[in-house]
């Protein structure tokens, strides 16, 4: 097991840096999950960390090893990948054996290894078995135990779980976490879920565009994103963004809707407000902190209900305020229907405030 | 619930489909009667084959053509049996030659990202753009200044280089559907680059090495003009050569001609029959690509 | 609501590296090239090189090349004013595009024809293959054969019938001996037509085929709107691969005919050997081989641009 360092890491392919200056360290034995939008570079840092492409400039530590010129076979790494990867033409025995062979390892000692695996992840069944003639949650595992026998320093995942279906998906992830409990591996694991990512990981590294937006616990990235982005991604339903403009009423500080209603701000939120760079300020809430009554209530602001969406447990109500969409969940019992007037009441505590220019969450100090 | 497609009249389905089945038996008249045409003629005798009207069924057929053809102990035969084996010969190392050579070549070119790759690759193709007279003035010269004139090895090295192009062409569309992931996964796994090529694509292009090796094959068993132009001596004619030489000799032995025509052909057929699927699947995977 | 990514301005834009250095860093990749391409030199760059060279010298018949002398363009003067290389010239036309249309048409007609399947597919699809796999000589044998003037099967047919007094000449006359060639090619080309097609054809999805069903297209409708488009990739590089065969094919014109009667059948590659290697005008035949050179070069143009292109297109989707 060992800690990785990532210094400056910048990944250029024709002149676009598909991995823009990232920097993050990983501790020993902690799980860290790379999340991010499709295309904004999550695999080319795997595979930056993997030595599977080469670094344009930056540092790569694992252990206390600068790795950048290391093949990757020198790394003491092992990865799954998105596709499993398996090798088709070699039974799944073949398939966990092959990484053992490559260390010339004595021919027993690789034969006690690849069934001790095959026993942890339940499959002393399949060892004969082609990987076409597993199902794709088997196919995982051998991927997973293809990584396992070799006992490397650092796991590698890139969106190990993307090709099962849901129910699989939520058993695999279990599944991972047992194993990375068992065994305290460092793991970097890809994700574009953020729900896996909050889930499973010790770490969240949020990525876009190529660049590392926050890297923090999942329970700090969802209370406190940095931006708007991060905000947007992280939680589900998505965290709601209103575009409203700062102005003042009879001294006091207030957001203003395109709709002519005001909202007036607590003494915290106000100096939040005064820091933005214009007067445009986004407003973010999650669906939980936003309360939602069906006749007026002071400090309340009016809307119509949009689209309202039973699952059971709660109801999600969408509401239209200054053009952007917002949503509510009110408990099951709460009888709300479309085009009905409802008042919205946002929780000062607990809402969030981004400069509209830069779209950097806005500080008090 | 079923949803009630609106059906062509049935007519109309039954017309292209006789359609189809009209075209597909006239098409197997044309490709099959002028075999049939030599099987019979190869088993008639010299003088029967040159009757007017002819002999639509041989009166009394006769397996001499073959006998004298695989009769090692009359000059006919010697010679036949002789060429016959430099055409296995030069067309087999050059085979050989051409997958060893082929192999990497298309690998790189689907693989690494190298300065120049695109234009090294377009100009491999455009080499099979180039008629062989164009090539074969020089290459006359340039045999003789080699003092591979009359050898084998003139032909290996020329028929080397227009399997090639082809070769590279579908190998490289080959490795392009195997996902790079696998030698990633190989290199973690502890391979070197070299070693993720020949342990796990290697093994995995072979359908698209076999259909290499029989566009090879059948390329060089068939070839004439380079044979006919490097190649004088009896002893290292190729069949193609070497039956065109039998013949104008004596011009009216039409079934020995025959007969030759069709021993000449029944290994490359046999072996494309035999591997033939792995040519279509090559083809499905490595030229057309999905 | 969609947010865009936040756009944080690249502390170091990194320039892309000199090809010489980007050349250095991948000096091992060259390794797997250098086989192919070494052969290809020699085989290739080398003659062509000559070839251009020789176009600008007469040259005695012995090749006894010491003795050769500078021309300068005569060469191409004597060519581009003699009757013969504009006969020539319309003869390869034709024989490539007619071959090359009716080989596509035919294996196109095979490959829809042979895509469902029924009992002895397998058989049938195999006997339509052999003629692109027997020997092009056995080939052009067997036909010579088959149209020999006095005991050829054909016109002994069409005398039994009562089609004709007496047989008549194919490849003996100057009018009919170019179609009677090409009937032979087509006959050994269509079935690399029907191979590549029918292995486009594996390739169209059925979900299209079925929604085109569904919404009530017929069997016409179904090809010309969801299989022939599918095809069009196959198509290009099938064409052009068939075109260039055809462009540069030898034997069955050389064995059959040897150019003749009276030019009627000549292509460029036979009259240009015929040149070379059987008047040993090596000169005149380099420089014929230069134009031809320069014709491909430019066909190759697209040549290159319809396989890349169909590359292209694979690789996209
Ligand atoms: N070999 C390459 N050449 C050029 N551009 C590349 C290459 N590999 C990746 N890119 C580009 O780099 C960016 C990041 O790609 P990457 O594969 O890392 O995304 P990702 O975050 O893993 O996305 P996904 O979730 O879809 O897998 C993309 O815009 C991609 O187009
Ligand atoms: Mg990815």
């Amino acid at each position: 097991m060992a800690h990785v360092v990532l210094k400056n890491l910048i990944k250029t392919y024709g002149g676009y840096n598909a991995v823009n200056d990232v920097s993050l360290t990983i501790n020993d034995g902690e799980f860290v999950a790379l999340v991010g939008p499709s295309g904004c570079g999550k695999t080319t840092t795997l595979n930056l960390v993997a030595g599977l492409t080469s670094l344009t400039s930056g540092e790569i530590l694992i252990g206390e090893r600068l790795v950048n010129d290391v093949d990757p076979k020198n790394r003491d790494i092992a990865m799954v990948f998105q596709n499993y990867a398996l090798y088709p033409q070699k039974t799944v025995y073949a398939n966990l054996a092959f990484p053992l062979q490559m260390r010339k390892l004595p021919r027993d000692e690789i034969d006690r290894k690849v069934k001790q695996a095959a026993q942890m992840l339940d499959m002393t069944h399949l060892l004969e078995r082609k990987p076409r003639e597993l199902s794709g949650g088997q196919q995982q595992r051998v991927a997973l135990g293809r990584a396992l026998v070799r006992d490397p320093a650092v796991f590698l995942m890139d969106e190990p779980l993307s090709n099962l279906d849901a129910k699989l998906r939520v058993q695999m992830r279990s599944e991972i976490k047992r194993f990375h409990q068992d065994l305290k591996a460092t793991i970097i694991y890809v994700t574009h879920d953020q729900l896996e990512a909050v889930t499973m990981a010790d770490k969240l590294a949020v990525m876009s565009g190529g660049n590392l937006q926050q890297y923090d616990s999942p329970a700090k990235v969802f209370a406190n994103p940095v931006n708007m982005f991060v905000a947007s991604f992280i939680g589900s339903p998505a965290m709601s963004l209103v575009p409203l403009t700062a102005s003042t009423v009879d001294g006091r500080a207030v957001l203003a809707g395109a709709e002519g209603w005001t909202l007036a701000l607590s003494p915290l939120n106000a100096r939040k407000v005064q820091r933005a760079t214009s007067s445009k300020v986004v407003l973010g809430a999650r669906h939980s902190t936003i309360k939602l009554t069906t006749s007026a209530v002071p400090g309340a602001i009016p809307a119509k209900a949009y689209t309202v969406e039973p699952t059971g447990d709660v109801t999600f109500v969408q509401a239209m305020l200054s053009g952007a969409i917002v949503n509510i969940s009110v408990p099951p019992d709460v009888a709300v229907e479309a085009d009905q007037p409802i008042w919205l009441a946002f929780d000062q505590d607990r809402m969030h405030l981004f400069d509209g220019a830069t779209e950097l969450a806005l500080k008090a100090d | 619930m079923t949803v009630a497609s609106k059906p062509a009249p049935r007519a109309t389905i039954d017309l292209w489909r006789w359609a189809g089945r009209a075209f597909l038996a006239v098409m197997m008249l044309f490709t099959l009667l002028p075999m049939v045409w030599m099987l019979l003629t190869s088993i008639k005798s010299g003088f029967a084959a040159l009757q007017f009207p002819p002999q639509w069924w041989p009166n009394e057929p006769t397996l001499a053509s073959y006998k004298k053809l695989l009769d090692p102990t009359s000059s006919v035969g010697e010679d036949f049996l002789r060429f016959f084996w430099n055409s296995l010969f030069v067309s087999t190392m050059s085979t050989i030659l051409s997958v060893i050579v082929a192999v990497p070549a298309a690998y790189a070119f689907s693989r690494f990202d190298f300065p120049g790759r695109k234009f090294l690759f377009f100009s491999v193709l455009l080499r099979n753009m180039f008629p062989a007279v164009v090539f074969l003035v020089p290459l006359f010269i340039l045999m003789r200044f080699l003092g591979l004139m009359n050898t084998h090895g003139s032909l290996i090295l020329t028929y080397l280089t227009f399997g090639l192009p082809l070769a590279i062409w579908l190998l490289k569309g080959f490795y392009d559907n195997i996902p790079y992931q696998l030698e990633q996964a190989a290199r973690i796994d502890g391979a070197s680059r070299f070693q993720a090529f020949l342990l796990i694509i290697m093994p995995l292009s072979v359908p698209g090495i076999i259909a290499t090796a029989i566009y090879s094959f059948i390329g060089a068993w068939n070839e004439y003009i380079f044979a006919y132009t490097f190649i004088n001596r009896n002893d290292r004619l190729t069949l193609p050569i070497g039956i065109q030489r039998f013949f104008s000799e004596s011009s009216s032995d039409f079934p020995g001609l025959m007969a030759a025509s069709f021993m000449m052909s029944v290994p490359v057929v046999v072996l494309f029959l035999m591997l033939q699927r792995y040519f279509v699947r090559a083809l499905t995977e490595g030229a057309v690509k999905h | 609501m969609t947010i865009r990514p936040t756009e944080v301005p690249a502390r170091a834009t990194a320039r892309p590296a000199g090809v010489f250095r980007r050349a250095w860093i991948h000096r091992a990749d060259y390794l797997y090239v250098l086989p192919a391409i070494v052969v290809m030199l020699i085989v290739i760059a080398y003659p062509v090189y000559y070839t251009i060279e020789l176009s600008f010298y007469n040259t005695p018949p012995s090749l006894q090349l010491r003795d050769k002398i500078f021309v300068g363009f005569d060469n191409y003067a004597i060519i581009l004013g003699s009757d013969v290389f504009w006969q020539v010239t319309l003869n390869t036309f034709i024989w490539t595009i007619v071959s090359t249309g009716c080989a596509y048409i035919l294996g196109l007609g095979c490959a829809l024809c042979l895509h469902r399947a029924f009992p002895g597919r397998a058989v049938m699809r195999a006997i339509l293959i052999i003629p692109w796999v027997i020997s092009a000589v056995a080939a052009a044998y067997i036909w010579k054969w088959i149209y020999h003037s006095n005991f050829g099967v054909i016109g002994a047919l069409l005398v039994e019938l009562g089609f004709a007094g007496r047989p008549p000449n194919f490849i003996d006359s100057v009018n009919s001996v170019l179609p009677s060639l090409i009937v032979v090619n087509v006959w050994r080309e269509f079935p690399f037509a029907m191979i590549m097609l029918a292995a486009g054809l594996q390739t169209v999805p059925d979900q299209l085929l079925r929604a085109a069903k569904v919404d009530g297209a017929g069997a016409w409708h179904s090809f010309w709107h969801v299989t022939f488009p599918h095809l069009r990739g196959v198509s290009i590089a099938t064409i052009l691969l068939l075109a260039v065969a055809n462009f540069n094919s030898f034997i069955v014109t050389w064995i059959m005919t040897g150019g003749g009667p009276a030019n009627a059948s000549h292509i460029w590659i036979t009259h240009i050997y015929e040149i070379a290697f059987g008047r040993q005008r090596w000169g005149i035949a380099a420089a014929y081989s230069v134009i031809l050179f320069l014709i491909v070069m430019s066909l190759g143009y697209f040549y290159v641009r319809g396989l890349g292109g169909a590359e292209k297109e694979g690789g996209a989707s």
